[in-house]
């Protein structure tokens, strides 16, 4: 207990308070803009942490972390791009909300579900650290394989109205994938001899030109001729509870998610946030409702991501791997100050680790009020007309694009994707699934080719996994279910 | 203290357009940001923050590390050769220079840079679970002369799997390699998927200290401070000398008096308690070479590289 009070007291300290805002508002502040991700904002922040104290400066980096993770959500609501790849799966009812005039409710249920999926694993992580860990560990590449083989199948989820079409999008997904040196073997595919083509496609860039060119184009293709789409609307209220009844169910569903997903190393916040919105969906009472505006669209992925940060800190603070890049980049910053991760931390810097949780707490209530303030000021961005909005975020999606790996390559990069996206869009072929095939394809290769590498060939490695029997048993039903319910409705959406 | 990041350091785009003036005399050098392509993440890329943070007190003008990671170095290596040779834009290289021009991906060597300075090693090490009863390599390869080993590594065609393809050839084992990316071959190693792996110390550290895993054997040619207790594989009568070198390389054709002002920066940095004090932290060990002599290990290092990837049917040029 004393421990714990003075953890509070090492976490209250002016020092660690003001690093931990300052941590949270540049993650909220760099991860809303598309294209910088919450990475680049641990990167750039990394350095002003080597003079600080320990304690204010791992605050530091995870104020970041938590602030990056809810920021991506204000892009993908209001100009319907998502701010980091784990805000994805929520542009598709966010933005849908936005434009049905409900900016507000949805970035009010954003922050609500961020802070409630991050709070909810950080006290998983206090609790459960060891079986979680343990846990984590059984997840091999035949597990993480199958674990991602389910994700993919939740692309009948997203296919619209056909599921045809759905699957052709998919399958370009995982193609875009495959370009650029292998990360097995390092042999260059589809990269027709040029250096550029070898680092491949960045997952952000692709999902940067799908989601803001089309958009882009449709804008200044319709101008003057198509009314303004976007209601604006009165901010009443501070933040939607009442709105929220009857949802806090499925963010600790959608949380659940998030720790478990973020525990396994070499996954992440956007498989979660696309699980945990198809686990909406499907579980909903009105499925039809979901693509058009339903909040539950909204707070599942946006519930899982953030709690993909505790499960996340899960192997990284106990084992010393961390399971995704920031993460990494939040190892290098504990690393500096002395702190080796693994089981002695728990032991030898106790005191630490408990002004870490206390941190991390601290920095939802700044998040929290930093993001109520901030609504009435960010719906605002809507009243601008959309032909000008457009060319902003043209400029921001170059610029977004080009951080990703600073390589002007990216842009152009974008831009084509971008334009591949709108003919897909005007061959009525979804661009959902296509972004989860880009979100699922890299770490189902790897992982099916590093299972087999481990068991010399045999696919027995995949059935004698009990993990893995149970996520391919869960692949199998919701493809026949989803079949069971095409035929249903009359085989007109059947394959 | 209070924190904040009030100062923005320069990024990527802001140095691209910096890039664009003329070029200045390297009399005055320099007069303004130096970029430093850093080629990998992980540790490496946090070494070379510190450094970057340090060279910039030094050299009394911003030093940013720009992350241009990709293709095992490729991406980097193209940036930097392709830049003007001024000094303002210097790669963090490493012996990836080697394995990315000989596995075929790169259409030059490391002739197409100047060398700078060395700044430090890091020495791979090979560990297997505590509760295993391989105690030395001796041991580990009769064990595996009876059952094929699975040794986790990084991806084929790394310096890692080099090293390991080096040391498991010297003791007459076969193993199969498995190939992880993002770190999480230790993570493979508990959990009991790979008999061995081999990896950078500082990803094993926080297990040797919980005994969970136990390292056998460091690839380099003394023992490591990190791992004072750990025998090289020479000592074990495995004679592998393969350590990875990290420094600092500028386009071909920079003037010498630029090269010998980042140099005598770089030599001050390493020479720092600081830089020393952060290193040992990261699993960094810090050994200063100036360029001449850097220059001579990077060609000789180059040549034995050529020669294990050829053995090992790795060379596609």
């Amino acid at each position: 207990m004393d421990m714990v009070l003075q953890a509070i007291v090492a976490a209250m300290q002016p020092a660690v308070l003001a690093a931990t805002t300052a941590g949270a508002l540049v993650g909220l502040v760099v991860s809303a803009i598309p294209g910088l991700t919450f990475s680049l904002a641990l990167i750039l922040v990394m350095p002003f942490t080597f003079a600080m104290d320990p304690i204010p400066a791992i605050a530091m980096l995870l104020g970041v972390y938590s602030g990056g993770m809810t920021g991506g959500a204000v892009s993908a609501v209001l100009i319907g791009i998502p701010g980091t790849p784990s805000a994805a799966a929520t542009v598709f009812d966010g933005y849908a909300m936005a434009r049905k005039g409900e900016a507000s409710v949805a970035l009010g249920a954003a922050v609500i579900a961020s802070a409630f999926g991050g709070v909810f694993s950080l006290v998983v992580m206090m609790m459960l650290l060891e079986p979680i860990a343990a846990l984590a560990i059984r997840f091999g590449p035949a597990e993480i394989f199958a674990l991602v083989l389910f994700g993919l199948s939740t692309i009948c989820g997203l296919a619209e109205r056909s599921l045809v079409r759905g699957l052709i999008a998919g399958v370009l997904g995982l193609m875009i994938m495959t370009i650029g040196l292998d990360e097995i073997d390092g042999v260059g595919r589809l990269t027709f001899g040029t250096v550029q083509l070898q680092q491949g496609v960045h997952m952000l860039v692709a999902m940067i030109g799908l989601f803001a060119v089309p958009q882009v184009i449709g804008t200044f293709a319709g101008h003057g001729r198509v009314k303004p789409e976007i209601v604006t609307e009165d901010v009443r209220g501070l933040l939607p509870w009442s709105r929220l009844h009857g949802y806090w169910g499925l963010m600790t569903r959608a949380s659940v998610i998030g720790t478990v997903v973020g525990a396994v190393p070499g996954t992440g916040g956007p498989i979660a946030s696309f699980l945990a919105y198809d686990h909406a969906r499907r579980f909903s009472r009105n499925p039809d409702a979901y693509g058009t505006g339903e909040i539950g669209g909204v707070v599942a992925p946006e519930a899982a991501n953030n709690a993909v940060m505790g499960g996340a800190l899960i192997p990284m603070l106990s084992l010393g791997i961390p399971g995704d890049a920031a993460t990494a980049i939040i190892l290098g910053g504990l690393l500096i100050h002395g702190l080796q991760p693994g089981p002695l931390l728990f032991q030898s810097n106790l005191d630490v680790i408990y002004a870490l949780y206390v941190t991390v707490i601290v920095s939802w209530f700044v998040i929290l009020l930093v993001q109520v303030a901030g609504i009435r000021v960010f719906v605002k961005v809507l009243r601008v007309p959309a032909h000008l909005l457009a060319v902003c975020i043209m400029v921001l999606c170059a610029i977004g694009a080009y951080a990703a790996r600073n390589s002007i390559f990216d842009v152009y990069a974008m831009a084509v994707f971008g334009l591949g996206g709108y003919l897909l869009q005007r061959a009525r072929i979804p661009l959902a699934p296509v972004v989860l095939g880009l979100v699922l394809g890299p770490t189902l290769e790897q992982q099916y080719r590093t299972a087999l590498i481990l068991s010399e060939g045999s696919h027995r490695i995949f059935l004698e996994s009990p993990v893995a029997l149970v996520f391919f048993a869960l692949t199998a039903a919701i493809i026949g279910w989803q079949i069971r319910s095409s035929l249903a409705r009359g085989g007109t959406s059947a394959a | 203290m209070l924190a904040g990041p009030r100062r923005t350091r320069p990024t990527g785009a802001v140095l691209a357009l910096v890039a664009l003036l003329p070029v200045t005399a390297g009399a005055q050098y320099p007069q303004r940001a130096v970029e430093m392509t850093v080629l990998f993440g992980g540790s490496s890329a946090t070494i070379a923050q510190v450094l970057a943070d340090a060279m910039s007190k030094e050299l009394g003008v911003p030093v940013a590390a720009v992350s241009r990671t990709g293709a095992g170095g490729a991406v980097g290596y193209s940036f930097v050769r392709s830049s003007p040779p001024n000094g303002y834009t210097i790669v963090w290289n490493s012996n990836s220079i080697s394995t990315v021009f000989h596995s075929g991906n790169i259409d030059f060597d490391y002739r197409a840079f100047d060398p700078v300075a060395r700044i430090g090693m890091e020495v791979p090490a090979l560990a297997v679970r505590a509760d295993s009863s391989w105690r030395t390599l001796r041991e580990f390869a009769a064990a595996a002369r009876q059952k094929r080993m699975r040794v986790g590594i990084s991806g084929r065609g790394s310096f890692i799997h080099l090293v390991s393809a080096a040391l498991f050839s010297r003791m007459g084992v076969d193993v199969v390699y498995v190939p992880y990316g993002q770190g999480t071959a230790p993570a493979e190693l508990l959990g009991g998927r790979v008999d061995a792996a081999l990896q950078w110390p500082n990803q094993f550290t926080g297990q040797v200290g919980a005994k969970q895993l136990r390292v056998l054997a460091v690839t380099s040619p003394a023992r490591i401070p990190v791992l004072l207790e750990v025998p090289t594989a020479k000592e074990q009568g495995f004679d592998v000398d393969l350590v990875m070198w990290r420094g600092l390389a500028v386009p071909k054709g920079t003037p010498k008096e630029v090269i010998a002002r980042i140099e005598g920066a770089a030599r001050r940095v390493v020479a720092s308690p600081r830089f020393k004090e952060l290193s040992a932290k990261l699993g960094f060990e810090p050994a200063f070479l100036s360029a001449g002599e850097f220059g001579a290990l990077v060609a000789r290092d180059d040549a034995a590289i050529a020669a294990l990837m050829t053995q090992l049917g790795l060379k596609k040029r």
